[in-house]
């Protein structure tokens, strides 16, 4: 090493900076691309951790979805409330409400409920159950072995007497119960309040047929669409509006829930006062906070 | 005849023998990253063959002239401005690794400048993978291994030129392409498979990726076989051996 290699090892490195930063400065103004300013704003509003949670590919894909086809601002995890605030000052909009969303299980019945039932003796796995026919007689129920309280990260779902039973307190939204369940009966629901009514079965079939299966499901009367708009008949099977669901509706609503002659309109999530009142004198557990006991897999690994 | 068949076997080496993510164990980031989906990662293997094409003529250039012990231009400016015994003496390959980061960075901007110019559908499809590239080390390896073909032989007429240098960029790159594609086609199938829950996401693919390396060893040897086979064989006349069976 001497001076003559230092300075000319400065030198090459100098004049490639030169050499690339001119023909980059060049390519820079003959390729330049025109940009909506809006998404531009938009873009150095967002956090830029290119992380999908929108449900774009990147960041900029929200950004240009924001600024030219007025998506919702709402939609950025990452950023959150204040990101979201952010681009509703851009954009002159208002913030919309965000509702957290919850699984529901499409599902009310326990085992005395079902009808049909055989011995079954394969793989205690709902997915495996779910290939072989004539378990039970209802062929869109819940199963009942827990498929979804395995792939529950959140200890918030559990099979209480042959049905899933989710834990709202614990429960986060990842929506990993509702890709487990091979019968598709766990869908995620917008919670506009803390207790929400669900149609609790998914028995498209005929109320005849339906009787024969189970003492819950829905057979499809109508009943309930008379006292409510919201809900309507789609294949035999009450469907309820979440996109109208509000607090106005729900007069209607608990109407309909009186007036469903198999119960299989329920209230879910927080529980209402009165039944707060009602079991006030049983002994109630306390909540369990989750802990290497109760999350780690009692079933242990299946290879 | 003798430089094409170098030119064939240089290529069929890089492509398939010593393919850089099968052999080398080079660019696996995106090996393992970009392969989901068969067309993404077909996307990613020509954006590399392309970055990989132009790192390679801008690493040979400055290795030949620049670089390289005795490299003319830096002899030049030594001789010019110092003296002209220095200018013999003249070695700046230790400057080797940052001058090609330096020259692979800038040609991704400038690709990644162009196509969002020109082709903006492709852009898009890439996403933040065409960036990803600058730091792509099978990039890399093409340029130093060119520079030690170039620096490391004996003789100076046996260093590469700028036609078996490109050919080793262009090739690595199909080798890369042919080695994501492959490996994008048997995740899609893997998707559907039921795979055991500790061996899911990277694991099973890494070894996947090994036993697919495993797969591309069965390569080893043909070169030397085909370098046989093409070169004439020597004139010498042989006597056929007597046959003591008579």
């Amino acid at each position: 090493m001497n001076w003559v290699t230092i300075g000319l090892s400065a030198g090459t490195l100098l004049t490639m900076a030169v050499i690339f930063s001119y023909v980059l400065g060049w390519a820079n103004k003959t390729f330049y691309v025109e940009t909506d300013p809006t998404v531009e704003a938009v873009m150095d509003a967002l956090p830029g951790a290119n992380c999908g949670g929108c449900g774009y590919v990147g960041c900029y894909e929200y950004a240009e979805a924001v600024g030219l086809n007025a998506e919702s601002v709402s939609k950025c995890v990452v950023g959150g409330e204040n990101c979201a605030k952010a681009l509703a000052e851009i954009m002159g909009v208002e913030v919309e409400a965000r509702f957290p969303y919850r699984p529901v299980v499409h599902c009310s019945a326990t085992y005395e409920d079902r009808l049909k039932k055989s011995d079954y003796k394969g793989e205690k796995r709902c997915r495996a159950a779910n290939l072989v026919s004539d378990i039970q007689g209802c062929t869109y129920g819940c199963l009942g072995f827990g498929d979804c309280e395995n792939a529950c990260d959140y200890d918030a779902i559990h099979v209480v007497e042959g049905l899933a039973v989710v834990n709202y307190e614990k429960c986060v939204g990842c929506a990993a119960c509702t890709k487990a369940c091979p019968r598709n009966i766990i869908s995620m629901v917008p919670f506009k309040a803390e207790r929400i009514l669900a149609v609790t079965c998914s028995n498209k079939d005929s109320g005849k047929d339906v009787k024969d299966v189970c003492t819950v499901g829905c057979i499809g009367c109508k009943a309930c669409t008379k006292a409510s708009s919201l809900i309507t008949i789609q294949d035999n099977l009450a469907v309820l509006d979440y996109d109208l669901y509000s607090s106005d509706g729900m007069e209607g609503l608990v109407k309909a829930v009186e007036k469903c002659p198999r119960k299989g309109l329920v209230f879910i999530g927080k529980p209402s006062p009165e039944d707060m009142e009602a079991v006030k004198s049983e002994d109630l557990p306390d909540l369990v906070k989750p802990d290497f006991k109760t999350t780690v897999d009692q079933t242990g690994w299946r290879g | 005849m003798s430089y094409l068949i170098d030119i064939v076997l240089i290529a069929l080496s890089a492509a398939l023998i010593n393919n850089f993510v099968l052999y080398y164990f080079v660019g696996i980031c995106p090996f393992i990253g970009v392969s989901r989906k068969v067309e993404m990662a077909f996307g990613m293997g020509c954006a590399v063959t392309f970055v990989i094409s132009i790192a390679a003529i801008m690493s040979w250039t400055i290795t030949t002239f620049v670089l390289m012990p005795g490299a003319p231009l830096s002899a030049w400016v030594a001789g010019f401005f110092v003296s002209s015994e220095s200018a013999a003496k003249i070695d700046l390959t230790i400057l080797s690794y940052i001058v090609y980061i330096f020259a692979i960075a800038s040609s991704v901007q400038f690709v990644e400048m162009y196509v969002r110019k020109f082709f903006p559908l492709l852009y898009k499809s890439f996403g933040v993978f065409l960036p990803l590239i600058t730091t792509n080390c099978a990039i890399l390896f093409a340029c130093l291994k060119i520079m030690s073909n170039i620096v490391g032989v004996d003789d100076p007429a046996d260093a590469w030129d700028l036609g078996r240098s490109l050919t080793l960029a262009v090739f690595g790159g199909v080798g890369f392409t042919i080695a994501i594609s492959i490996m994008a086609g048997i995740r899609e199938e893997l998707e559907l498979c039921d795979i055991p829950k500790p061996f899911k996401g990277a694991a099973i693919t890494l070894i996947t990726g090994g036993i697919l390396a495993m797969a591309f060893m069965g390569f080893t040897g043909v070169d030397s076989g085909l370098k046989k086979a093409m070169t004439p064989a020597p004139s010498i006349e042989m006597k056929a051996p007597q046959n003591t069976a008579q």
